[in-house]
Parts: C-alpha cells; sequence; structure tokens
C-alpha cells in the first residue's frame, strides 16, 4: 500500500474508531431517533395539516403527526450528526495539529473526516428511515433516507466549523442545538405559521425538509431540493475546511524540511547506553552545584 | 536548528524580545526560566505551531517536539498511536517507538486507550511520539511531568544516550534541576534568552 492511500485509509480507520467510541453518541442515535420520531407521532394530532409544497408546486394535507414525525426524524438526525463531528473536532484539533506538524498530510486527514460523515450519516439516516417505517409508510423512502443523510452532512460539516471556531464545549452544542430548533421549528406548517415565508428558503436544512416532505407524501421526485441541501453541505464544508486549515498549520517555511522518512526496512535502534559522566545516576532533583565551563558556545 | 531575532507577542503583552538561538548537533541543552516566561512560546515558535511577530526559524532536518500538555486522542489506544504517527512520519514499522516504550518502562500499557492512562503514562507516550522517527533535533517542553523518580532517571539516561548519538535535545522546564547533565544551558527572562550564570557542563 502506498503512504497516499495508508495517510487515508488509517485515519479514516481511527476517525470511525474515534466515533464508534463515543458511547454517548451511541445511545443518542439508539435511543433518542426512535424516542423523538416515535413521541412526535403518537404525541401530535392526526388531523390534516394543510400545506403548500415548494419542492413539487403540490398542494398537500398530510396527517399532522406524520408531518411532525418528519421533522423529528430530520432534527434527531441533525443533532446527533453535528454533536458527533463537534465532539471529535473540539477534542481532537490538538491531536489533528500535532498529527499535521509531524508530517501527517492535512488532505487525506479531511477526506477521512468526511468519509466518517458520509458514514455516520448514511447509518443515522438509514436507521431514522427505518423507525418511520415502522409506524407509517412513507411513499418515497429512499428519498426520505437520501434527504435526511444529506441534512445529516450538512449538520455534521456545521459540527466541525462550530468545533474549530469556538473555544468552549458548552458554546458548540448551544449552537448546534438553536441552529437546528430555528432551523426546523421555522420549517414545520404544524407548529409554525410562517412556514410558507420566503426567508424559510435559506435556512440551513429547507432542501432536506422539502425533500423529505415530498418523500412522505408526494410521489414526484424532487433531486433539485436534495442538490440544494448538498449546496449547504458543501458551503458548511468549506468553513469547517478552512477552520481545519487554520488550526493545523504550521508557521515553518516551505523550504523547512518536514520531518523525511526513513527508508522502508531502514529501522534504526536506538543508541545504546554509554557510560560516561553525564550518563551516570544523579541525586534526586536538589539545586546543583555550578557546572564546569562547557566548551559550547551559548547564543 | 537556528533561531534569528525571534519576537513575538499576545496582544500588546511582548513575551520574546528578540531570541537568537542555534542548536549544534549532538548537544544536550537546556532552557530556564520563570513561570510565564515564555518558555512554552518560543517552544511553539520554534516547532511551528505558532507563527512569531518577527524572527526566523529554520530547521535541516527532522525534529521532534513534545509539547508541554500531553498531545493525545482519549478514544485510541496506546498502539494505535504509534500506528497513527508511524504513518505520519512514514516509517517501516514501531521499532524505536517500542525502544523508547521499553526505556520509560510502559510496554504494558500499549493496548490501553490513552484517555484511562495516568499522567504520568500519558506522559510517557506524549514523549514516545515525539521522538519515535529519531529526529536530529529533539524539542521538550517540560517532558518529566508526573514521572516517578525511576522513570525520570531513565529519561535523563534516554536523553543523553541521544545526544551521545549525535542527536541535538533541548529541554525546557521552569525549574534548574540536573544542569549538571547539560552541555548548554539558558535562561529565559524578560524574553531575552541569556546563558544561565549557574552554567552547564558536559
Amino acid at each position: 500500500m502506498s503512504f497516499r492511500t495508508a495517510h487515508f485509509t488509517v485515519a479514516t480507520r481511527f476517525a470511525l474508531i474515534e466515533h464508534g467510541r463515543n458511547r454517548f453518541a451511541m445511545v443518542l442515535v439508539a435511543l433518542f431517533v426512535p424516542v423523538w420520531t416515535t413521541l412526535a407521532y403518537l404525541a401530535m394530532p392526526d388531523d390534516p395539516a394543510r400545506m403548500r409544497l415548494r419542492a413539487t408546486g403540490e398542494t398537500l394535507a398530510p396527517h399532522g403527526n406524520e408531518l411532525t414525525e418528519i421533522s423529528g426524524a430530520l432534527n434527531a438526525v441533525t443533532l446527533i450528526t453535528g454533536f458527533m463531528m463537534f465532539a471529535a473536532t473540539f477534542s481532537g484539533s490538538g491531536f489533528d495539529r500535532r498529527l499535521a506538524l509531524a508530517g501527517y498530510p492535512r488532505v487525506p486527514l479531511v477526506l477521512a473526516k468526511v468519509t466518517a460523515l458520509a458514514l455516520v450519516s448514511a447509518v443515522v439516516a438509514g436507521y431514522a428511515t427505518a423507525v418511520t417505517c415502522l409506524a407509517w409508510t412513507p411513499r418515497q423512502p429512499l428519498l426520505l433516507a437520501a434527504a435526511l443523510f444529506c441534512a445529516g452532512l450538512t449538520y455534521g460539516a456545521l459540527g466541525v466549523g462550530f468545533g474549530s471556531l469556538l473555544r468552549r464545549e458548552v458554546e458548540g452544542m448551544f449552537a448546534i442545538v438553536m441552529t437546528s430548533i430555528i432551523d426546523l421549528a421555522l420549517q414545520n406548517p404544524v407548529t409554525s405559521s410562517g412556514a410558507d415565508a420566503p426567508v424559510v428558503r435559506y435556512l440551513p436544512s429547507y432542501g432536506a425538509m422539502q425533500a423529505s416532505t415530498a418523500a412522505g407524501f408526494s410521489s414526484s421526485p424532487v433531486p433539485g431540493h436534495l442538490a440544494v441541501q448538498l449546496a449547504w453541505f458543501a458551503a458548511a464544508a468549506l468553513v469547517a475546511v478552512a477552520g481545519f486549515r487554520r488550526s493545523t498549520r504550521s508557521s515553518l517555511s516551505s523550504g523547512a524540511p518536514a520531518p523525511p522518512p526513513r527508508q522502508e526496512g531502514g529501522t534504526v535502534g536506538l543508541p545504546a547506553p554509554r557510560r560516561s559522566a553525564a550518563s551516570s545516576p544523579t541525586p534526586p532533583p536538589t539545586p546543583t552545584t555550578p557546572p564546569t565551563v562547557s566548551d559550547t558556545e551559548a547564543d | 536548528m537556528e533561531v534569528r531575532g525571534v519576537h513575538h507577542a499576545y496582544r500588546r503583552r511582548a513575551v520574546l524580545r528578540g531570541i537568537d538561538l542555534r542548536l549544534r548537533a549532538g548537544t544536550l541543552c537546556g532552557i530556564v526560566g520563570e513561570n510565564g516566561a515564555g518558555k512554552s512560546t518560543l517552544l511553539k515558535v520554534v516547532s511551528g505551531e505558532l507563527r512569531p511577530t518577527r524572527g526566523t526559524v529554520r530547521h535541516t532536518g527532522r525534529f521532534g517536539y513534545c509539547p508541554q500538555h500531553a498531545v493525545l486522542n482519549d478514544a485510541l489506544t496506546v498502539r494505535q498511536h504509534l500506528s497513527f504517527f508511524r504513518t505520519a512520519y512514514r516509517l517501516a514499522d514501531v521499532r524505536y517507538a517500542e525502544e523508547v516504550m521499553e526505556v520509560l518502562g510502559f510496554t504494558g500499557y500499549a493496548e490501553e486507550r490513552a484517555g484511562v492512562l495516568s499522567g504520568g503514562t500519558r506522559q510517557k507516550l506524549n514523549v514516545t511520539l515525539a521522538l519515535m522517527h529519531d529526529p536530529q533535533v529533539l524539542l521538550l517542553d517540560e517532558p518529566y511531568q508526573g514521572f516517578d523518580w525511576d522513570t525520570y532517571q531513565r529519561f535523563w539516561d534516554l536523553a543523553v544516550r541521544l545526544r551521545n548519538a549525535g542527536r541535538s535535545v533541548l529541554v525546557v522546564s521552569h525549574l534548574a534541576y540536573d544542569t549538571a547533565r547539560l552541555d548548554e544551558l539558558w535562561r529565559l527572562d524578560g524574553g531575552l534568552l541569556r546563558p544561565d550564570e549557574a552554567g552547564a557542563g558536559a
């Protein structure tokens, strides 16, 4: 395996291990997704909620509880992926910097994080779709999964951005939670009379909300709105990459050599101990007597 | 390694006011100074972690940097750390790192996650990651924090072995213990580096 491939595979493997060992996130995935979506489905009235779906131009009257369940699934997926990526970025930024200064190329590090985010988003989105299908049957389950996946990607990238820019953990968690609440609450016609307002088009999960609603209650494909969501992901990812570049840059000029590799198979052993005055044991830490003059210069 | 005219300030507070330093091959050097004197700032500048306000840093060979606080990934085991940095340094294997672990006495923790290690063992791993690629210049910021006495002794023996093999080792500390082990000793005071009056000797 070439070092270029090794850089990517090793970083991806460890990024996935790190996410897998985030026990709180695993509990959230296992419990929060079904609890939140099921409660939304059971607790909300099933009265028809008349709405106009911009994505298809159709006027729909879905059950209010099913519409809220979709909103709940989006909320759960975005919070989980945002939290996981924020936690990994916040706690790992110093480690990433150390790796980069040690010579680890930053492109594979970034690609590994994107790959891990994509896998996490795919798993959580698939799980949320499956839970949804247990309660009722969306018209286009695959589109629902795709919409949840794209929303998860977007909030994961936002989580990386918050993790790079914010200084305290609580700030990042608050930022993710509030962004998701404002984003989704404003778009839900059951809870918001402003769901038709033009401003909602500029919210981070607008594309996913439109696509997932179409998935639930329409048979029309909406690739344009998935593309809108992917554009949000791209924009958030750009901010995240800029933050990552900033936090991992080296101030040493490009002329300064990165640690060159030792040749494959050219292992060097640790120098053997040598008996010398300098290597003899010294008494426990106490102020020492002035040593003899060194033959080295001290500039 | 050559440092010339390095200045650094945090906003209006000048910390480094013109540092000149040349680290020659095969020397074991120390920089001491009081808390807040700018020792860690200087090492961050020298390692490339921090951009100086003014001045230049030049490395002519590979170097290793051990930060003051252990910078590890708590989710990964000791062996996974070695694997990650083996890839970073493009090493064929981790035998050198395992030798360092043997010297520092923590080979038994290879499968433990960093998050459950004691402070001293985390610091041993911190040091190991800095020198597992056999750097020509080794920059160590308070490297023996949390070490027990036996490990402390073995750390210095290791530093001397590296020096004797032609490596340059720079140790920064707020304590001027063991100056007799050093070839050169400087004191960072008022943002300037001066030969320590207590001196140093091989």
